[in-house]
């Protein structure tokens, strides 16, 4: 049978680097475009006049006439929440079930497919429109509440958990932290994400650590403290154009119930701590509903704002945070040098040096270390610079702390553009893969089915290209936002002299901005 | 007598399978000009030397005879490795340490080839020691006989599960007990 091939200019779409699959970088009309946006920024930031603070709008999703009656059914009812929970749940049972039991080519086994080219990818775009909603049908968190509620849905038995505090040592993000970088590891490193077998072990471990978790400490720790995704889902959710808030905020100064931290008979408190009436960020809303659900004055719902407006003002400072968001930069300009067919030569050349072999694991965590520490020192010497430069106004603490937010939407959108090329590139074919998801008596893609569905893009290459310039532009925008409005509301007596102290400030969003677009314009070796 | 033999088989060669870009991480791989059954390959680095080592085929069963074939060129200027590699075999699962000599080979057109049969399915490791410049090399690489097992995973995480909904239902439980004892003093202790 003749093979038919595509119209396709395989020049600009794959190059054909012996045994690897590349996509090439962004084309230099990208990379000059937001080369001038930058420039064009950094100029506007220094010389406008210092910002007032944001007014943001409001759009209550409930009152949008033809879908607030639907979007308010959505939250009050545990249903739609419950079939949806069960549906996701349903692809993580099969995802167990095809890496533990089907074919260990990762790129005929739905688990990894789904797992690492679908879910893993497709997650960060889902904040960027839905803020936390995963979190709300997390499957990890789902199957370890049934297993220890032991109820589908509605308030479970309280004698089912120990319900200890979690250790003041660990009430902070410092854990999702480290489960974070270790799961970097994992991925980057041991290469999860080539082995269905240990992406099904993966996620069987998780369900492990969510169910122990639930049983010993009160409410949802592990989401709170632990779950390395769900707090960068939420971290990010501070960007996202949707929150669940209070309608009526008065409504929520007159409540002596407060149902919504407490929960009431039918339904669970809030799983994170959190008092609706003084929520002004995303960070730990797990997206559950229960607040919805469980207010009396039914005073909760969702709606849009301005994406910018937590990370540029609303969301406070804390020292734990500050370092998430920075591990969180890092870690994203990480996952994409590993990618850069510069990056096996270094890990080669390191590993000859320091006399490591094999799979070369001590070559590549100390790659990683390296690559989380340098951002990090950057932004510390900025940030030291600053503080020089307004001759010590705010203790150098507050300050990191404070000013840690620009590090957010670099970091947001930079994972963005590069997730999306996954997204993109990867995914195609992966409906195939539903039909025989244990991949059993299937074959490895030869170079022919390789190169056919990596052009088989689910979008233009062009339209791949505009959107993550523009995500690249909207990165660096918010971060010049973060700089002038936290500077605004760090020295607020200093208005005139914060544009040129926070100088180190900018050069740092410019830095990394700049990095971050070189990793874009570099050819990108793809995963499967 | 040892739990699993193996027999020499043939040396034949297999399809060049595409290299993953992550050094030490299985790959597996079809060639579309060639017929032959997929094939798994591992690279790796030791010293001076960058070690290809490939199992044909990719999944190899009990009793279905193998092929393992290594191939170490120097990383400064390129030279194959012109020596002898002697393979052995160990069972990589807890507690065992049988140890077997697969064979010593010479090269062929710079490839060494080894041939296996596994009596039985399990994790083993397959070494290739050889000597450069009176330096002893040692390469390990994993081979998988048979389906990998899907017990393992499975099993620990309903076992850790159990335990822990069990111990805490035990706590939980002597917990009230206590709870309702003092009660009971309580009650008891009011008259008074």
């Amino acid at each position: 049978m003749a093979l038919s091939l595509p119209d396709i200019d395989w020049n600009a779409t794959l190059c054909q680097v012996p045994g690897f699959m590349v996509h090439p970088g962004l084309p230099i009309w990208a990379g000059a475009v937001v080369a001038s946006a930058v420039l064009l920024g950094s100029g506007l930031a220094l010389f406008s006049a210092p910002p007032t603070r944001v007014r943001a709008w409001h759009l209550e999703l409930a009152r949008v006439p033809l879908i607030g009656a639907w979007i308010r059914w959505l939250t009050t009812s545990p249903w739609p929440l419950l079939a949806l929970r069960f549906i996701v749940v349903g692809f993580f049972l099969m995802v167990i079930v095809a890496g533990l039991y089907g074919t260990p080519i990762p790129e005929r086994n739905l688990a990894t497919a789904l797992t690492w080219n679908l879910w893993w990818a497709g997650l960060i775009i889902s904040v960027f429109f839905l803020g936390s909603a995963w979190c709300a049908v997390c499957p990890w968190d789902a199957l370890a509440t049934w297993l220890v509620r032991r109820r589908l849905w509605g308030r479970g038995n309280a004698g089912s958990s120990l319900n200890l505090r979690v250790p003041r040592a660990v009430r902070n993000v410092w854990p999702a932290l480290a489960l974070f970088v270790g799961l970097t590891w994992l991925e980057l490193g041991v290469g999860v994400t080539t082995s269905p077998y240990a992406t099904a072990s993966l996620a069987l471990l998780m369900v492990v650590l969510a169910t122990v978790s639930l049983a010993l400490f009160e409410r949802k720790a592990f989401c709170r403290y632990f779950c390395p995704v769900g707090r960068t889902v939420g971290f990010y959710a501070q960007l996202a154009p949707v929150e669940l808030r209070p309608v009526n905020t008065d409504t929520c100064a007159r409540c002596t119930t407060l149902d919504c931290y407490h929960g009431n008979d039918a339904v669970e408190p809030c799983p994170t701590h959190l008092v609706m009436g003084r929520l002004t960020q995303n960070t730990y809303c797990t997206s559950c509903g229960n607040c919805a659900q469980s207010c009396p004055h039914q005073n909760v719902g969702w709606r849009l704002r301005p994406p910018s407006v937590e990370a540029v003002q609303e969301a406070r400072p804390h020292w734990d945070e500050a370092w998430f968001m920075l591990g969180l930069l890092a870690l994203t300009g990480f996952h994409g040098v590993t990618m850069m067919p510069f990056w096996e030569g270094w890990i080669r050349e390191l590993g000859r040096f320091i006399g490591d072999s094999g799979q070369l694991l001590w070559s590549f965590s100390i790659g990683l270390a390296v690559s989380l520490s340098l951002p990090i020192l950057l932004y510390a010497l900025c940030v030291g610079m600053t503080h020089r430069l307004t001759r010590r106004a705010v203790p150098y603490k507050r300050l990191f702390a404070g000013l840690a937010f620009v590090a957010l939407p670099l970091a947001f959108a930079y994972h963005l553009a590069h997730n999306l090329s996954h997204l993109v590139l990867e995914s195609a074919g992966i409906g195939t893969l539903f039909t025989n998801p244990l991949g059993l008596g299937t074959q490895p893609l030869s170079e022919v089915e390789r190169h056919l569905r990596h052009a088989d893009m689910l979008i233009p290459q062009g339209a791949l290209y505009g959107i993550q310039a523009a995500l690249m532009i909207f990165g660096f925008w918010i971060a010049l936002m973060v700089i002038r409005h936290r500077g605004r509301a760090l020295f607020p007596e200093g208005q005139a002299l914060q544009r040129w102290s926070l100088l180190p400030m900018l050069v740092f969003v410019v830095v990394i901005t700049a990095f971050h677009l070189g990793l874009l314009m570099q050819p990108m070796i793809m995963r499967m | 007598m040892r739990f699993w033999a193996m027999i020499l088989a043939g040396m034949l060669w297999c399809g060049a399978a595409s290299a993953h870009h992550v050094l030490g991480r299985p790959a597996y791989s079809l060639n579309e000009d060639s017929n032959t059954p997929p094939s798994m390959e591992v690279e790796t680095q030791i010293g001076d030397y960058f070690v290809t080592f490939m199992a044909f085929p990719a999944f190899p069963r009990p009793n279905e005879p193998g092929r393992v074939n290594l191939y170490a060129t120097r990383i400064d200027d390129g030279a194959p490795f012109d020596g002898k590699v002697t393979f052995k075999v160990r069972d990589d699962s807890w507690f065992s340490d049988n140890e077997e000599t697969l064979g010593i080979q010479p090269p062929d057109d710079h490839v060494f080839r080894q041939g296996f049969v596994f009596s039985k399915a399990g994790d083993y490791i397959v070494t290739a020691y050889f000597e450069d410049g009176g330096e002893p090399y040692v390469v390990d690489f994993p081979l998988r006989i048979g389906a990998p097992s899907s017990i393992g995973p499975l099993g620990i995480t309903v076992g850790v599960i159990l335990a822990v909904l069990v111990g805490v239902s035990i706590f939980q439980r002597k917990r009230m007990e206590r709870l309702k004892l003092r009660r009971h003093q309580d009650v008891v202790r009011e008259p008074r």
